[in-house]
């Protein structure tokens, strides 16, 4: 497999090894680095430490006040720009929090601002008890003991809790830098501290999931209909509480590895807890997860039904969206580990061909396991800068891009369609019904008729006043089979609006509790 | 086709690096362990030997063979294959999986003494 040359960076020569063509299933011949600073004169796409620990995995947490200490723009922008929802009533994405660190804190410090901020804060909030405090680049370049700090308040407010990451912006190549300290961080200073009420005889963390637009929701349905107790998730929709008694659990059920599998190896090392990697996207892929999750248990059965159940309702409208989506030629560029979730499932089951992996701040074990799933054929690139996108885009002519905002207004300007990979455009896009809503997002991006609208020149084009109204269907069942178009047994997507507040109200089985681990 | 143990473990070589997660722990020792691991409880499964799945730790890796030798029911000359060519086959398999993910990975990361 050779190493691939963009054009527009021949004059950054170390970029070189960081992009690969795949031609065949050997990952020793090449391997794009990853998870290395950037290189000077590349302008990269990715975010900083800080953002990597508070904004991708302290915030999603609910029941805390997520202070910054720091600039007010740093708290800003790592503010409401992920949907990872929660029920209670979305606490932590309303309200952001920062001690607004100005330039007399640098010169004279900022502990005190902190602890005014903290103590006002909490009283701003009273039925809130528990806090997490990001450090940021100002705050850890003067020095300030948010420790210390947070000491002194638990002292004088002994109902209050307070976590402490000090993960400054310039703490790591990446957003990746930030995960992996706050993993530690949180291992370290808060686990084992909380006793949990065990209501099951199974027991997991679900650690990676960040309920982006309900997706941990979608997933605690299936396990709690599985009558597995969800000790705490990490972190979305988790409780900080919850994250405290981690210690308890059986089997530590890892969805993203890359945000979070230091917290699972740490939790395996001290605590004998195993770490089991699953896919929460892609029919056969969660087939397979909920599987084994019931072998590990002994309750096969349970994820069965489960499974049918799912599938005969969802099948059919994903088959309506994967025989319009077939060889439509799509890039996959997430930040880090939905390339790999998604390379080869979104081939098997919705038919697109994945002509592009990318990742921000994804380390070499993410692109080994890109490439492995994705097709020959496809270019993997580590960290790309926007002409690299640009090139990549006008080579490849992909249908769609499935990346972040930032590369996906790009995307958009050259008339290429792009679906949010981060936030969802109308997500949740785990679980069954979740996939069907992804095709269904996928198939709208491709068809929009805006796009072939927008390729128009009224400058120099003809501009046709008859042939205007086009509607996506018209698009895609130009060149469909009678028999794919007439079936009677694939539709479109019927779902409601919103999935997940139902499961909300919902009421679960009870299964009577054996006393340990039945299958054991 | 004749399937032999060089192309059977070719077939489930490609399975594996296209369908799991479990050989890409980030670092290889622990890979090593994985692929020991799951190998050999999947090599017992097929080959209807008993199976250690006492402890948590092995429990986990019986479910990932278990399920792994699931989902090889899609290969129907492996029911026909006997025990000693699983075992060879097998054999074979773990060594590809160390060779690719651990002694010639060009993953950098795998020799990193902390997680």
């Amino acid at each position: 497999m050779p190493y691939h040359q963009f054009e527009c960076s021949k004059c950054i020569p170390e970029r070189i090894k960081h992009a690969v063509d795949k031609t065949k299933n050997d990952l020793t011949e090449a391997l794009p680095l990853g998870y290395l600073n950037t290189i000077p004169g590349t302008l990269s796409e990715r975010g900083c430490a800080y953002c990597g620990a508070k904004h991708v995995i302290g915030t999603p947490m609910k029941d805390v006040i997520h202070l910054s200490h720091g600039p007010i723009g740093c708290t800003y922008d790592t503010w409401q720009t992920k949907r990872y929802i929660s029920d209670n009533d979305n606490f932590q994405i309303k309200y952001t929090f920062a001690s607004d660190m100005k330039e007399k804190h640098i010169v004279f410090g900022a502990e005190k601002v902190l602890k005014n901020n903290i103590i006002e804060a909490f009283k701003a909030f009273p039925k809130i008890k528990r806090m997490t405090i990001y450090q940021t680049c100002a705050s850890a370049l003067i020095g300030d003991d948010i420790k210390a700090i947070a000491n002194e308040i638990m002292d004088e407010m002994p109902d209050v809790d307070i976590f402490v990451c000090n993960s400054p912006g310039f703490a790591g190549p990446s957003q990746s830098g930030g995960h992996h300290k706050i993993n530690l961080a949180w291992v370290n200073d808060k686990v084992g501290q909380v006793e949990p009420k065990i209501t099951s005889d199974y027991v997991i963390n679900y650690v990676g999931e960040y309920n982006i637009q309900g997706d941990q929701e979608v997933m605690q349905d299936y396990f709690k209909r599985m009558g597995i107790q969800i000790l705490s998730t990490f972190t979305g929709n988790g409780s900080y509480d919850d994250l405290r008694a981690m210690h308890r659990a059986q089997l530590n059920v890892l969805e993203c590895a890359r945000s979070a599998e230091y917290i699972c190896d740490e939790l395996r090392k001290r605590y004998g807890i195993p770490r089991m990697d699953i896919d929460g996207f892609g029919f056969k892929a969660l087939t397979s997860s909920l599987r084994k999750i019931g072998l590990f248990f002994g309750i096969e059965d349970r994820a069965e039904a489960i499974i049918e159940e799912e599938t005969k309702r969802w099948k059919p409208e994903l088959d309506w969206y994967a025989a319009r989506l077939q060889g439509k030629k799509i890039c996959l560029w997430p930040g880090g580990s939905k390339l790999w979730h998604w390379a080869h499932i979104i081939h098997e089951e919705m038919g697109l061909e994945v002509v592009s992996v990318y990742t921000k701040f994804g380390h070499q074990g993410d692109m080994e396991k890109g490439i492995s799933r994705c097709e020959a054929g496809a270019l993997a690139i580590d960290d790309p800068n926007e002409l690299e996108s640009l090139e990549a885009m006008y080579k490849l002519k992909p249908d769609l891009i499935v990346t972040g905002k930032r590369p996906g207004e790009v995307a958009k300007k050259i008339r290429v369609p792009y679906l949010n990979a981060h936030a969802y455009h109308n997500g949740p896009y785990k679980g069954f019904e979740g996939w069907v809503r992804f095709a269904r997002d996928i198939y709208n991006a491709v068809y929009s008729p805006i796009h072939k609208l927008s390729l128009t020149d009224i400058s120099k084009d003809e501009i046709t006043t008859d042939k205007s109204f086009v509607t996506r269907q018209m698009l895609s069942d130009d060149q469909l089979d009678e028999s794919i178009i007439n079936s009677e047994k694939l539709h479109e997507y019927t779902g409601e609006f919103d999935s997940v507040k139902k499961l909300r109200r919902k009421e679960y089985p009870q299964y009577p509790m054996k006393g340990k681990l039945a299958a054991v | 086709m004749e399937i032999t143990t060089e192309s059977g473990k070719d077939a489930l070589m490609n399975y594996i690096m296209k369908n799991c997660l479990w050989q890409f722990n980030s670092r290889g020792w622990d890979r090593k362990l994985q692929n020991e691991n799951i190998i050999e409880k999947a090599t017992q499964i097929l080959c209807m030997e008993e199976t250690t799945k006492e402890s948590l730790a092995d429990r986990c890796y019986w479910a990932e063979a278990q399920q792994l030798v699931n989902e090889w029911e899609c290969f129907s000359w492996l029911k026909a294959m006997n025990s000693v060519d699983i075992k060879t086959m097998m054999g074979k398999l773990k060594e590809a999986l160390d060779y690719q993910l651990i002694t010639n990975s060009l993953n950098e990361e795998l020799k990193n003494p902390n997680y």
